[in-house]
């Protein structure tokens, strides 16, 4: 056997093996990418501002910011409250009914998950408050619980 | 003000100091010149004094409540006491870089000295690293001064918000930015090994050592953040799957996962360029985090004030990118499949009597799943960055993350219970018709797996016979069951050995690394019980109670009895009284009247079962509106982090410098060519 062809059969039997890491590394790279894909899918949002939320009427699940605007009505037992929540000039209704988090008052920017029903309100099953400024990077964010 | 003045010159010093070292490293590199390198690392020591010298600078501008800095004037007022104030060196965007360069610098000087009879590798570390304090330095005396002065002195300052003034601000910023910076350390060895060509196996050990480090603290970090997010803000839980959270948590897996694949380097010479991806993604993600948490790109409810420092971060970002992912093409480019020490791999019992499952495939395995998860965060991640170039911005919620973890989680516990079991270089032939045929016999070359599959046996009828429906733990807890056996199985025979005679026992440096890699993988599973367990059979209950009335959660009745007014640190505090059986839990609310804000003071009853968790919503006259939890195996979490760090520490930390035995002397191991 001369050295040439065995060097090239080398060669090949090297360029066999790695080519089946490359596919078996093409197979999970197209696993883990459907799995991906297809969860995003199923559990994406829109997130927008309140123009957007606008601009694009859907009665989906959407996830809007804006700033609670002054007026936050409480129902009686305090667990519901009604409050105006404006962005980019202009505002939208929003009612949720669940705990709040402490530093929920008119002035701080929300994000509300939800949907908008047929009477134009937005209806939130959980609302986040961002921090105020000064908020260190490894604080944690207030969060407020869906309500029961 | 003679303060601020200082501090601005300590960290003009340090940047030319480290500069300096940067030059000096690079030439004692490029000449293998044993001087230039003392001269690089001096100079990087020094660097790090003029450092710690700003530090201790902002402290005393804190502490002396020298109002004209505008960042103790931002981040503190006169009613804040001592250690909180002290805390928010590190609680500020300025004060936090610093903190940062500090511990960078800490690290560095350390991990450098102790590398310096490695002339070449440690110049180019002392580069790497003098590069990225470099980068900092020009951040913190250019773009985020924590010296800037105000025009005006106030006579107060602003404050710190009163979420963050909780015992949780003196220990999780700490360490999770200390874990963030470490990951530079490995990274700059990583580097060092690829751009110096490094040969021999020591350099795996440094920046194996230094990884093991930064994981540590970021473990320790890690669970810290959820204790304190768990006992501050009140919603029953301590992961929310923010952009913050996910930006802290995806280095630590990266460097997990290095973790594992550096074994197969060091035993089998195999992975040595995919080892040092995963290092230098595990900085690059630390990176990306911090660039994620300070541009406000992200929609989070974490956020600094949106400031200048996006762009420069994304910036450093690009150019580590580029940089690193040149060196790697450069240097690190897979050749054959050799062993470790440049020979091909010669095995003592032949290729093709050994074709069954192998520790190395378990290691692989177990880089794959770590890989798809940290992508599978990664893209959840970013999708409101990517979809919004694209058009409308679309995010991801806990489901998301919880639906794709879920086959990664499950395929990593069970190879916690198998993985350990497997020889190196794979079982020998006819493994599985034995298995077959002798499936109770204890089959010597399989460990034992009879334990495991036993024990995950007897967990699922115990858990079916207890009413247990639930499937997520019908699945994980045999799993976890099959795990614990694993490693105890696993001590069982050291102890054995031990017994035996210490003639017969493995080197005790060895021994201490592997009892201490799977004490982190009781740890691990522990916790992994934790989190099911608190996921899946959590309760809560949302009333309104007047004194006298009672709710029942979990099994767990309490009865309000009425609110106290009271006051702390001078704030206004309404507490409510809730007795349970004979013990009594007492949530508050504590009001700052200053800032219009209440913040809630939970109560924790704990216990190793459940928690019982109260949070005071609101008071209305005599009434009090409460959310109610019942948090099971929460105390798990914790323990079982716990039981991890310990794992860390005393496996891993108290060995000494030891090149892996597995390398013959004088034997060449290119780096990446394997």
């Amino acid at each position: 056997m001369s050295a040439p062809a065995a060097v090239a059969r080398r060669a090949t039997r090297r360029w066999r093996r790695s080519l089946g890491w490359w596919l078996v590394a093409a197979v999970v790279l197209a696993c883990v990418g459907y799995l991906l894909i297809s969860v995003t899918g199923a559990t994406a949002e829109y997130y927008e501002t309140v123009p957007e939320l606008r601009a694009h009427p859907t009665t989906g699940e959407v996830r809007v910011l804006g700033t609670v605007q002054d007026g936050v009505v409480r129902s009686a037992d305090g667990r519901q409250v009604r409050f105006q929540m404006a962005g980019g000039g202009q505002t939208v209704p929003v009612v949720y009914r669940g705990t709040l988090p402490d530093i929920f008052k008119p002035g701080v920017q929300v994000v509300v998950d939800g949907h908008v029903a047929g009477d134009g309100v937005f209806h939130a099953t959980q609302l986040e408050a961002k921090c105020p400024a000064h908020f260190s990077a490894s604080s944690p964010g207030p969060r407020g619980t869906p309500g029961a | 003000m003679l303060l601020a003045e200082l501090g601005s010159g300590f960290l003009l010093a340090a940047l030319a100091l480290v500069a300096f070292s940067a030059l000096a490293a690079l030439r004692a590199g490029r000449r293998g010149d044993r001087r230039w390198g003392q001269v690089g690392l001096r100079a990087f020591v020094a660097g790090f004094v003029c450092v710690a010298g700003a530090s201790a600078t902002l402290l005393a501008a804190l502490l002396g409540r020298d109002f004209a800095v505008a960042f103790v004037t931002d981040h503190t007022d006169r009613s804040l006491s001592l250690p909180l104030t002290a805390a928010a060196f590190y609680g500020g965007q300025e004060g936090s870089l610093l903190y940062w360069l500090l511990l960078l610098g800490a690290c560095g000087s350390v991990a450098l000295a102790s590398a310096r009879h490695r002339v070449r590798l440690a110049a180019y570390a002392n580069l790497v690293l003098a590069a990225v304090a470099a980068f900092f330095l020009i951040v913190l005396v250019a773009v985020a001064s924590p010296f800037a002065l105000l025009p005006v002195t106030p006579p107060d300052g602003v404050g710190l918000n009163p979420v963050l003034r909780d015992g949780g601000m003196l220990v999780h910023p700490p360490f999770l930015l200390a874990g963030y910076s470490a990951f530079a350390v490995p990274f700059a060895f990583a580097m060092a090994a690829l751009v110096g060509g490094e040969e021999g196996n020591d350099w795996i050990a440094l920046t194996r050592r230094y990884a093991l480090v930064a994981w540590g603290l970021q473990s320790v970090g890690l669970t810290l953040g959820m204790w304190w997010a768990y006992h501050v803000l009140g919603w029953g839980g301590y992961w929310g799957w923010d952009p913050v959270e996910n930006a802290a948590l995806m280095p630590w897996l990266a460097t997990t996962a290095y973790l594992h694949s550096v074994q197969v380097q060091e035993r089998r010479g195999g992975l040595g360029s995919w080892s040092l991806v995963l290092v230098i993604s595990a900085f690059l993600l630390s990176i990306l985090g911090t660039f994620i948490v300070r541009s406000g790109i992200l929609p989070s409810v974490h956020s600094f004030a949106v400031s200048p420092l996006g762009p420069w971060f994304f910036g450093f970002l690009l150019v580590a990118v580029t940089a690193s992912g040149a060196v790697l093409a450069w240097r690190g480019t897979p050749e054959a499949r050799s062993g470790g020490d440049g020979r091909p791999a010669a095995p003592a019992v032949p290729e093709r009597e050994r074709s069954g499952p192998s520790r190395e495939g378990a290691f692989v395995l177990q880089n794959v799943l770590i890989a798809a998860l940290t992508a599978a965060i990664l893209w959840g991640t970013l999708l409101p960055l990517l979809s919004g170039m694209v058009g409308r911005e679309l995010v991801v919620g806990p489901s998301y993350y919880q639906r794709v973890g879920a086959p990664f989680f499950l395929g990593l516990l069970g190879l916690l219970a198998v993985g350990p079991l497997l020889p190196w270089r794979g079982l020998s032939r006819g493994w599985s018709r034995r298995l077959l045929v002798h499936p109770l016999q204890p089959p010597g070359f399989l460990g034992s797996p009879l334990w495991a599959v036993l024990a995950a046996g007897l967990t699922l009828v115990g858990l079916v016979v207890g009413g247990v429906h639930q499937l997520p733990v019908l699945v994980t807890f045999p799993l976890v069951a099959a795990g614990l056996a694993t490693c105890l199985q696993e001590y069982g025979r050291g102890a054995s050995r031990w017994l035996r005679g210490p003639g017969r026992a493995r080197s005790s440096t060895s021994q201490r690394r592997r009892y201490g890699a799977y004490l982190a993988h009781l740890g691990v599973l522990i916790v992994a019980a934790g989190l099911i367990g608190s996921h899946v059979w959590q309760q809560e209950r949302q009333v309104i109670l007047q004194p006298g009335q009672s709710v029942t959660v979990g099994g767990h009745t309490l009865t309000y009895e009425g609110t106290l007014s009271g006051s702390r640190d001078g704030h206004p505090v309404t507490t409510a009284r809730l007795r349970m059986g004979a013990e009594t839990l007492e949530p508050s609310r504590v009001s700052y009247p200053s800032l219009g804000q209440t913040v809630s003071r939970i109560a924790i009853r704990s216990t190793p079962f459940d928690d019982v968790y109260v949070v005071l919503t609101d008071t209305r006259g005599r009434a009090a509106a409460l959310n109610v939890f019942d948090n099971p195996l929460v105390s798990w979490i914790w323990a079982g982090a716990g039981l991890l760090v310990l794992g860390v520490l005393i496996g891993n930390l108290t060995r000494p410098e030891v090149v892996p035995e597995l390398a013959p002397a004088g034997s060449r191991a290119p780096v990446g060519a394997r």
